[in-house]
């Protein structure tokens, strides 16, 4: 897992808890990077699922919301560091139908060793999306988070519907209507 | 405090861990990159090198591509997907004519001959859209000198990134092969449109015994279930035994089946005949190549039962009408146009005595025609030429030199062409027919005379009965003068009784034998039917003198008018009734009553009745009296009769459209009615006086003159020396015309008019003097005529003539004219000359009587004027003067008898009628000439009978 997650997930934390509640998380858990994260580096994904489940103990949120706010704060993160990919879509539609085929295979271009979820898009109609998400690291809320993310973006406003196509939640199909 | 301070240490060591951390990945990635770049550089030079290297080699490989497209026959160009040329390999001017330029730039269809445009264009649209990388076509192209050239040409796609860029063609000249296709494909088609059409069933096989063609009707022959095409491929031997049944001898067709099969022989027409009662006929033909290698073989079964059914009756007729031919009493034989016999039949050759063989190529004519016939049969052949069928009677000579009469009924023989090619004679045996035939002629020749002496007889019974009738009558009536004993009166009442029974009798004999030959017209005219009843009443009055009957006429008032109708024969009907009434009646009255019975527009139905007061008819005879040779005469009655008084009489009124009834009561008297129907005549007729000058006595009479118009001089002699010697003033008038102008010179109380004259004919003459006005107007006129039949005297009444004198007639007839119709002089006829008896003497005696001058006269006349005139009949007969000889035999004729030659007189009246008929006339001359030698015969006898006459 690219280092960007880490990174931009402590710093939320220490955003809306403080640098305490980082420092606590990153010393209570044994995590195999010593808790030390890089923007540019590769770290073993295990440690962010290690890192949510404790910081849910510590507040008391679902790990889904978690993950789900995560998401959110991390597209807000990416206009930041990417913009270029954000500014050639005109809307979140287009961005989003870009994922697969063109965000995705630029990111590879970058960083050849990143493991990266896999989506199938189809669009039914103008207002209708369907994205179909696969990714054995079954991190769907933060792709939730990310859509709503992008949605907010560009100021659209639309229901989003999830459903586990797999149990596990490694398969999930997000069926998107704008209103 | 403590705590934050030790959160900020921790906090600093994770961010400078960090840092180092990402430091040493940078440095890692900087150095990759570094490498990275130096390998670009390297691989930049490289590939600079390997595009020269490629380029050069490929501007060779470009060089010699080219060189290759443009040594090559085929054209290679490429086009745009838009279809435009954009190159064109040079061989195009070779094969098409245009240059590379003309091509470049236009469409690819511009050279396409019209029709295949639309297809090609599809074709390489297809091309395109479904991405199809190489195609194959054929099309046909216009030549730039407008040949058609057929191109085959295979297309590649060219792709560059997905994109078309262009069609490279190679386009090759197939024009041989197309057209050898096309050839084939045209024979194929006429070949299998041949054999499908084929009136018969084909079936191919191959060597191996295979089905490789069949059509559709040999499936239907041989009720296959199966398509020509499904057929293909079978065991023909398994299918022999599979179809076997069909044909009505199974084993005998496979066994000829194998026998051609074995010999390998072209078999034609053989007739099969299939259980179902067709008939097939087959053909074999085995199939060689280069004449030796056996490729199988063709069968051909053509369905020929009509063919066959029509032949088999055809020859079915043929045999039965050879049999008819054979067996029919006609020979027949058939000859080329030179008269080569081709063919006797069998019939034919047993009539001639020759066997076929023997006439079979012979000459006909050299070989069975007798000399006199030949010029027949070369006639009957040039009709034959021009294909006219003929027949004829002829004799031929039969083998043992006999003849035979046949009649042949020749047909000319045409071929198909209708050029006459021969000729077929048919021959029926004729010679018993011929012998009959013979006979008949011989047997209507004797009837032919037998019936010309009946009516010759007939013809001169009027004179040669009735004139020694009179001569026994008029002696009887001098004899009264000879102051006979009462005996001897008695004996001369019983002698003239005879004889006026014998004179009526003939009379009725002739008129009812000319009654029921037809002979007896009714010829209507105008006359005074009053008069006609009176005059009757008047010529019985004195008949009657002395007798205790009176007769009297009875007439209803209304007949006043005149009436046409047959007053000759209405004159015999109330003869008859009135002398039967008279012959019948001792005392009493005899009636005639004359009375209208029915009236119509222009017809009047007269109702006349003569009854009597005489013996009468039994009742049971009643019945009888109008049938022939019937009397009724029960009591042996002083008077006979003929019996065919009333027979004729009844004849007589039915003739003329009216009916005859009698009633009568035994012992009281008869009475006869008849009603004739007549036509009312518009003018009144003349009241005759002739009537009253009939009662005229001889003792009576005063000077009369005569007209006699006669161009016969013999007979103007005759007659005008009877007369000079009577007394009687004449003149002559030489034919019709003469007499016409005489009559209107001055009055005459008889005229004497012959009939057949030149210029004007004896009733034309009368008709004018009857007709204009003239002293002679009204004048009596007798006609003299040669001729016997009564009913003449019916034409010359007709034409206004008031009485009749048939030639040669005698003077007493005459004179009884002179007395009936004017004042005359009685004629001494005392003493006889006798005449040689090579001559008629009868005759002559009662032409000449005593009068030795005149008949010495007319024996001179005779020698100098007629037989010089006799003499030039052969030479009318050979220049075929037909009418003039006629004219002159019927006026030398009477002359012959004036000299007593009735044989000659006989001979020349065949003369003449031979002269008038229309038949054979080639033995008329031969006739002429023996007529001329009997009468040279004679001559010396006419001679020495002069000179005696002469010294009397």
């Amino acid at each position: 897992m690219k280092g960007i997650v880490f990174t931009e997930f402590l710093e939320m934390i220490e955003d809306k808890f403080g640098y305490a509640l980082v420092d606590q998380l990153l010393e209570e858990s044994d995590l195999p990077s010593g808790g030390i994260y890089t923007a540019i580096g590769t770290y073993n994904h295990a440690e962010i699922i290690t890192l949510v489940k404790l910081l849910s103990q510590k507040t008391n949120v679902d790990e889904s919301d978690l993950l789900r706010s995560y998401g959110q704060y991390m597209f807000s993160a990416f206009t930041r560091s990417y913009r270029p990919f954000v500014d050639r879509s005109a809307s979140a539609f287009d961005l989003l139908s870009s994922v697969q085929h063109y965000i995705h295979v630029e990111v590879r271009k970058l960083y050849p060793d990143a493991e990266l979820p896999h989506f199938a898009i189809d669009q039914p109609s103008v207002n209708h999306l369907r994205m179909h998400y696969t990714s054995e690291r079954k991190l769907s809320d933060f792709a939730h988070g990310l859509i709503e993310g992008c949605l907010a973006n560009f100021g659209e406003r639309a229901t989003i519907v999830k459903t586990n196509l797999i149990e596990d939640g490694s398969q999930v199909l997000f069926d998107i209507v704008k209103a | 405090m403590e705590e934050e301070i030790e959160l900020l240490k921790r906090r600093l060591v994770r961010e400078k861990t960090a840092r180092l951390q990402a430091e040493a990945i940078l440095e890692k990635k900087a150095l990759a990159l570094y490498n990275a770049n130096e390998q670009l550089l390297h691989l930049n030079e490289n590939l600079e090198q390997q595009i020269r290297d490629k380029l050069a080699e490929l501007r060779e490989s470009e060089q010699r591509y080219r060189q290759l497209i443009e040594s090559v026959q085929d054209i290679i160009y490429k086009v745009s997907p838009n279809g435009f040329f954009t190159f064109v390999s040079p061989v195009v001017e070779k094969l098409l004519g245009y240059t590379e330029e003309e091509f470049l730039n236009s469409h690819f269809t511009s050279v396409v001959k019209p029709g295949y445009r639309k297809v090609l264009i599809d074709f390489y649209r297809t091309m395109m859209s479904e991405r199809q990388d190489s195609t194959y076509i054929e099309f046909p192209v216009l030549a730039k000198d407008g040949r058609t050239v057929w191109i085959g040409q295979t297309v590649r796609l060219i792709e560059t990134y997905g994109q078309i860029e262009e069609l490279v063609a190679v386009a090759r000249d197939i024009s041989d092969r197309k057209l050898a296709e096309m050839e084939l494909e045209t024979t194929q088609t006429r070949l299998s449109t041949l054999i499908t059409n084929l009136q018969s069933g084909v079936m191919v096989e191959d060597e191996r015994g295979r089905v490789i063609l069949a059509n559709a009707l040999f499936c239907d022959i041989f009720q296959l279930p199966l398509t020509p095409d499904q057929l293909v491929g079978y065991d023909c031997t398994e299918a022999r035994q599979q179809v076997k049944q069909l044909f009505a001898q199974p084993e005998q067709f496979i066994s000829r089946m194998d026998e051609l099969l074995t010999g390998r022989q072209a078999c034609v027409g053989e007739e099969i005949s299939m259980a179902n009662g067709r008939i097939l006929e087959l053909d074999y033909i085995p199939i060689f190549l280069d004449a030796s290698q056996y490729m199988g073989h063709l069968w051909k079964y053509t369905d020929v039962t009509e063919k066959y059914m029509a032949r088999e009756l055809i020859r079915r007729s043929e045999e039965k009408y050879r049999g008819i031919m054979n067996n029919m009493e006609l020979g027949l034989f058939e000859v080329d146009n030179d008269q080569i016999i081709v063919r006797s039949y069998e019939r034919c050759c047993q009539m001639l005595g020759y066997s076929e063989a023997e006439m079979v190529g012979k000459n006909a004519i050299d070989l069975l025609v007798p000399a006199e016939f030949v010029g027949i049969v070369e006639r009957q052949q040039q009709e034959r030429q021009q294909g006219i069928a003929g027949s004829y009677e002829l004799q031929l000579t039969k083998k043992d030199g006999s003849r035979i009469w046949v009649l042949v009924s020749g047909v000319p023989i045409q071929d198909e062409h209708g050029t006459v090619v021969g000729s077929m004679s048919i021959h029926y045996d004729m010679n018993e027919r011929k012998q009959l035939e013979h006979e008949l002629a011989r047997a209507k020749q004797y009837a032919e005379e037998a019936q010309q002496a009946e009516k010759q007889f007939f013809a001169n019974m009027s004179h040669e009965i009735r004139t020694p009738l009179n001569a026994i009558i008029g002696m009887s009536h001098l004899l009264y003068d000879t102051q006979p004993s009462t005996q001897q009166r008695e004996y001369i009442n019983i002698l003239k009784t005879s004889a006026d029974f014998l004179h009526s009798l003939i009379s009725d004999l002739l008129d009812m034998t000319k009654i029921e030959a037809g002979q007896i017209e009714v010829h209507a005219r105008p006359f005074d039917l009053a008069g006609l009843l009176r005059s009757t009443q008047k010529v019985f009055e004195m008949k009657l003198q002395g007798r205790p009957i009176s007769i009297d006429v009875l007439l209803d008032t209304r007949i006043t008018n005149a009436f046409i109708g047959d007053d000759v024969m209405l004159n015999q009907i109330i003869m008859n009734l009135v002398g039967n009434a008279e012959k019948f009646t001792e005392e009493g009255q005899i009636q005639i009553i004359g009375k209208v019975k029915k009236e119509e527009a222009d017809k009047s139905w007269i109702e006349f009745t003569v009854s009597d007061t005489g013996v009468g008819i039994p009742a049971d005879k009643i019945d009888l009296v109008f049938q022939k040779f019937k009397q009724v005469n029960s009591q042996g009655y002083k008077h006979k009769g003929t019996g065919l008084g009333l027979a004729i009489t009844k004849e007589l009124v039915e003739l003329q459209g009216g009916t005859i009834s009698v009633r009568s009561q035994e012992g009281v008297g008869s009475s006869f009615t008849f009603i004739i129907p007549y036509t009312k005549s518009k003018v009144q007729v003349e009241q005759k006086n002739n009537v009253d000058k009939q009662l005229v006595m001889a003792e009576e009479l005063k000077t009369c003159s005569v007209l006699v118009v006669e161009d016969n001089l013999m007979n103007q002699t005759y007659i005008g020396n009877l007369l000079t010697k009577w007394n009687v003033p004449h003149i002559m008038a030489s034919d019709g015309k003469q007499a016409v102008e005489q009559a209107k010179k001055q009055p005459f109380d008889i005229i004497l008019m012959d009939i057949q004259m030149p210029i004007m004919n004896g009733y034309e003459a009368t008709v004018a003097i009857r007709s204009t006005q003239n002293p002679n107007q009204h004048a009596p006129i007798i006609a003299l005529t040669a001729s016997a039949m009564l009913d003449h005297k019916s034409i010359a009444m007709e034409a206004g003539m008031s009485d009749f004198l048939t030639k040669p007639f005698e003077p007493a007839q005459l004179l009884s004219i002179l007395q009936r119709f004017a004042p005359s002089a009685t004629i001494d006829s005392e003493g006889c000359i006798l005449f040689h008896k090579a001559l008629d003497r009868k005759r002559l005696s009662d032409l000449y009587g005593t009068d030795a001058a005149y008949a010495s006269e007319m024996f001179s006349l005779f020698l100098t004027d007629v037989v010089p005139d006799i003499r030039t009949l052969p030479g009318l007969c050979a220049a075929q003067n037909w009418p003039v000889l006629a004219n002159a035999t019927h006026r030398l004729k009477p002359t012959l008898a004036m000299v007593g030659l009735s044989t000659l007189e006989e001979r020349m009246r065949q003369l003449e009628k031979k002269a008038r008929q229309d038949e054979d006339k080639s033995r008329l001359e031969a006739d002429c000439h023996s007529f001329v030698d009997e009468l040279d015969k004679m001559i010396p006898i006419l001679e020495t009978e002069l000179q005696m006459l002469s010294q009397l």
